[in-house]
């Protein structure tokens, strides 16, 4: 019993309300129903969901990660992702290497390319309110987006996916592409090796008491500033990564660095700033409403008969919607701990 | 040390009591003895009932009651982390109790916003020097000014703002000491001179209840014996009930009327200086028990 | 008065820049008519854009970085989606020409109505959250309205082509110029543009310098001390929110009638970043700085991507394109490099606030003592 428990006390100990139950309960009313009517496509999406929202993990992970340990945000990470997407095409199509060269040196390379950004630039601004480290890399990201399309023009470009994971998987409604289930796994992975980095090691341990009192850390010999940039290319390689899976599953374009960005925020905000667990949560949240809401609604359409609420493109919509009722509900997000950034 | 009463239970604050508990040492012959009666929360100029605010499982403040009469200068000493911004953070809502109530003039103002109490005449200035930092000197105490004039919400939109309250904030300037510095952007002032910054906007709030979050941390000798000086005339032109935290003991046992002292969030004694000065308590919580110190 | 103290007083930085220097009341309405007056010349000159309309798009986002100034420089609160607002005035303009045959003046009246309504209601929402919050929030509102005007409801918006061809009767255009044709008198679209800009600014002006303003910069100094010396701070922030929403909206019916409809470009994301670049590029604290910034950025990127026009897009080796496109193309580029200059030296002050420390030394130079 004590497992559930302290799960009940991470959602913030609160008394479920009946007002809540139903609500979550008509959410599983609408899944069940929409997966009854349309098992193959309720599938499809499901999964299309979670390879989506675990990209939405990765790069709000690395954001939140930037956000929660060095109090910087990082408006150029979707740009770094972007990054991570366009190295993997000229890794892939350009050079012609395999995949798993891509697989490990892109999310280096755009590590280091954070690095660089850091050193140069972010790192000046620590100190000062969070605004001035947003509009600096606000600045950057264009500056970077403006050197890919430089380097690799306007047009959409996109990679051929290796033979190994292009073929797909069989999951009884539907198939699945290798790739995808290759792309949840190895995300999921790097979430987990996150968590053990931070939680679990003297390193982890170390860069959380320096965030907590920098000056007393430094004074027992801890060594802040190689911990920051170490974070930091952890996150920002943790965002090339995310490009890597991306570019490779998806056609890239110039705007997916912005688009991207802005999500990951959402997710980050959703999840509650300083909370790297929310961001987890908030991302496979935002995945699955992108996709599967669309796909209750037509349900629904079907079943009720009014047409209007087939709407396909509500997905879009959605991260802003889960946004606004969660913080209408929950002012701190899901996992939001109090007085960061307020 | 075994049989004393138990933490956080000050007889002011039983409304009909007004006599001290036996075993405070209280000499009868002290000019200094002669005790303010204490009054009822009803009857106070700012009385506390209880207040209490936990923070998970960390009690900073725990059931203080406090009652001062109008005209006090309350000092309220303690070791550090006593919890005693913490109360003046809960008198003004800065942040809310946990339990608890505040009376204000006779009025139980628990449930007002924070941003309400300086318009019923509660004001505060801040350990922490809190200023409007990128504005000159006069622009803080004017605004201050306006708003105590305007209400909390005004949406006056004719005329010059800065032509409103002008004289107020350059009198109360003057009286501070801070004459030359009106434009001085206030982050430019040097500390003392942004401590009684800090002071000045608290009185253009007009208050009749003043909290004074230790005024003069950081000043030296000379500067810190003129603030408190500045303290006692201010209080006595203005006809102003004072709560004082300090640290700075001379300052506390000579300008206070009574002092009430704080240890782990409750109160330990309340007194006149001579009194407390005798409680051993008091002693035991500052100095292990050694009583020429003070 | 000394020539070390005019130094002082114009360089004091932000107190002073906020209101201006105090005895001088008349700097801002003179300000604002220079402006429009010289703006067009300056512009239709051959060595500078060559063509005057773009003084009229200068003049429309130079009213709605103003708008977004009160709430960034005058109460300090960063809004991401003030799009939105600019979006609602001109889509209602729009739409009540086109789907309501409204006179203009009528539809535009609504619109300010309804943008103002809207941005009541956002803020009374979201003005309590902490700064990330209400700035992420700003967004997701935007993003909905941006969407809802996509999905074409009731085809009043017309979906992602817009509105187009909506025409206020009294404008006529001949060879690429708009006017004015009113009771048998014609004149330039953009002396009506002026003038409802200079009005529509020392609207402002006065919004910021009246107790109101006032406030509104304390609370931008620090919400946390204004709160306890007895502002209701949220009060504050709706209000400066509405306000915002108002002007922004107002310069959205006239970018309608300068585009002569509506799009849906206009409730973008990059309008919305835009007009945070253009706001912190000329300078958060003075009044006119967000002038300056929309003056830089769009004069910038008129005069940079008219290089675009001789180069044809290549796609061949990265290495060799970047010599080859012609390094300007990518304005941004530099753009986004001295925005980030800008913020690490200079966050609030801008450029104007560079300027006119340039210009204080100078006159300090030429033997101060100027009559205050």
């Amino acid at each position: 019993m004590s497992g559930i428990r302290t799960w009940a006390a991470r959602l913030g100990d609160r008394q479920v309300s009946t007002g809540w139950l139903v609500v979550w309960a008509a959410i599983v009313v609408l899944l069940a129903l929409a997966f009854a009517m349309r098992p193959g496509l309720f599938v499809d999406q499901a999964v299309g969901g979670l390879v989506f929202g675990m990209i939405l993990v990765l790069v709000a992970l690395g954001l939140a990660i930037i956000l929660g340990l060095l109090g910087v945000v990082n408006f150029a990470h979707g740009a770094l992702f972007m990054l991570g997407a366009y190295l993997t095409y000229q890794v892939m199509q350009d050079w012609g290497l395999p995949f798993v060269v891509a697989l490990v040196v892109v999310p280096v390379a755009v590590g280091l390319t954070g690095v660089v950004l850091e050193r140069l630039v972010i790192q000046h601004v620590y100190e000062e309110n969070p605004l001035i480290g947003f509009l600096a890399t606000f600045g950057l990201a264009l500056m970077l987006t403006e050197a890919i399309r430089a380097t690799w023009g306007g047009s959409p470009l996109s990679v051929t996916m290796p033979a190994a994971l292009a073929s797909s998987a069989n999951l009884l409604v539907t198939t699945v592409a290798r790739f995808r289930l290759f792309t949840v796994g190895l995300a999921a992975l790097t979430v987990l090796g996150v968590y053990l980095l931070i939680d679990r090691t003297d390193f982890g341990l170390s860069v959380r008491a320096g965030v907590l009192d920098r000056e007393m850390a430094e004074f027992l010999g801890v060594n802040m500033p190689v911990r920051f940039v170490a974070m930091f290319f952890l996150g920002t390689a943790i965002a090339g990564l995310g490009g890597v899976l991306r570019g490779t599953e998806v056609t890239m374009d110039i705007g997916l660095g912005q688009s991207i960005v802005i999500l990951a925020f959402v997710v980050v905000v959703v999840g509650g700033v300083g909370s790297l667990f929310g961001s987890v949560v908030a991302g496979l949240l935002i995945g699955e409403a992108v996709y599967l809401t669309p796909v209750v609604l037509r349900v629904l359409a079907g079943a009720t008969g009014i047409g209007l609420l087939d709407v396909p493109s509500i997905g879009g919509l959605m991260p802003y919607l889960v946004m606004i009722v969660v913080l209408l509900v929950r002012p701190r997000g899901l996992f939001g701990q109090e007085g960061f950034l307020e | 040390m075994t049989d004393e009463p138990p933490a956080g239970v000050d007889p002011v604050a039983t409304p009909t009591s007004d006599v001290e508990p036996d075993d405070l040492a209280a000499p009868d012959d002290d000019p200094e003895a002669a005790p303010t009666p204490d009054v009822a929360p009803e009857d106070a100029a700012l009385a506390t009932v209880g207040l209490t605010r936990s923070f998970g499982a960390l009690v900073a403040v725990d059931g203080v009651d406090l009652a001062v009469p109008a005209g006090e200068l309350r000092a309220v000493i303690g070791p550090n982390g006593a919890g005693k911004t913490t109360l003046f953070n809960l008198v003004t809502n800065a942040i809310p109790p946990t339990d608890g109530a505040v009376w204000l003039g006779g009025r139980d103002i628990t449930a007002l916003a924070e941003e309400r109490r300086p318009h019923l005449g509660l004001a505060r200035s801040f350990q922490a020097n809190q200023l409007f930092n990128g504005l000159t000197a006069l622009e803080n105490v004017r605004i201050v000014a306006q708003t105590a004039r305007s209400g909390p919400f005004g949406l006056h939109l004719l005329g010059r703002g800065r032509s409103v309250a002008v004289d107020e904030a350059v009198a109360l300037l003057d009286r501070l000491g801070l004459a030359g510095k009106a434009d001085v952007v206030a982050s430019n002032l040097s500390h003392g001179d942004q401590r009684r910054l800090g002071i000045a906007m608290a009185l253009a709030t007009d208050p009749s209840v003043l909290l004074l979050d230790e005024p003069t941390s950081g000043m030296g000798p000379t500067e810190t014996r003129e603030t408190a000086e500045l303290i006692e005339a201010l209080q006595a032109e203005l006809d102003l009930t004072m709560l004082l935290i300090e640290h700075d003991m001379s300052i506390v046992l000579s300008i206070s009327d009574r002092i009430t002292v704080l240890n782990q969030g409750s109160v330990l004694a309340t007194g006149t200086p001579a009194e407390v000065r005798e409680d051993e308590r008091v002693q035991a919580a500052y100095l292990g028990g050694v009583r020429e110190a003070l | 008065m000394s020539r070390g103290s005019i130094v002082d007083r114009v360089t004091a930085g932000l107190p002073d820049a906020v209101g201006g220097v105090p005895l001088d009341q008349f700097r801002v309405p003179v300000g604002l008519v220079l402006v429009v007056l010289l703006l067009r010349p300056v512009i239709a000159d051959p060595r500078m854009a060559g063509y005057p309309q773009l003084a009229n798009t200068i003049l429309i986002w130079m009213l709605f970085a103003a708008s977004f100034n009160l709430l960034l420089g005058y109460t300090g609160l960063l809004s991401f989606g003030h799009a939105m607002f600019f979006g609602i005035g001109a889509y209602a303009a729009a739409v009540g020409l086109t789907r309501f045959g409204l006179p203009w003046v009528a539809a535009a009246a609504a619109g300010l109505v309804l943008s103002a309504a809207a941005a009541y209601v956002v803020a009374r929402l979201i003005v309590q959250k902490g700064e990330i919050y209400f700035a992420m929030l700003t967004l997701a509102f935007a993003q909905a309205v941006h969407y809802v005007a996509n999905q074409d409801p009731a085809g009043l918006t017309g979906g992602t082509t817009g509105i187009t061809g909506a025409s206020p009767a009294w404008l006529v255009s001949e060879r690429g110029t708009k006017f004015v044709h009113v009771a048998g008198v014609q004149f330039d679209w953009y002396a009506l543009l002026a003038v409802v800009f200079v009005v529509a600014m020392l609207a402002i002006w006065q919004v910021v310098r009246s107790p109101f303003g006032r406030s509104l910069v304390a609370i931008r100094e620090n919400a946390t001390l204004a709160r306890s010396m007895g502002m209701n701070v949220d009060r504050y922030k709706v209000w400066a929110f509405t306000f915002a929403g108002l002007f922004a909206a107002l310069a959205g019916v006239l970018v309608e009638v300068n585009n002569q409809g509506a799009t849906l470009q206009l409730l973008s994301l990059s309008v919305s970043g835009d007009v945070i670049l253009m706001t912190i590029l000329g300078g958060s604290v003075f009044f006119f700085g967000p002038l300056a910034g929309a003056f830089v950025w769009l004069f910038a990127e008129d005069f940079l991507t008219g290089f675009n026009t001789l180069v044809l897009p290549l796609t061949e080796l990265p290495m060799a394109r970047i010599g080859l496109s012609g390094v300007l193309t990518y304005w941004q580029f530099f753009l986004g490099l001295l925005f980030v200059i800008v913020v690490l030296l200079s966050p609030r002050e801008g450029i104007w606030g560079l300027l006119r420390r340039a210009v204080a030394r100078v006159v300090a130079l030429l033997g101060g003592g100027e009559g205050q």
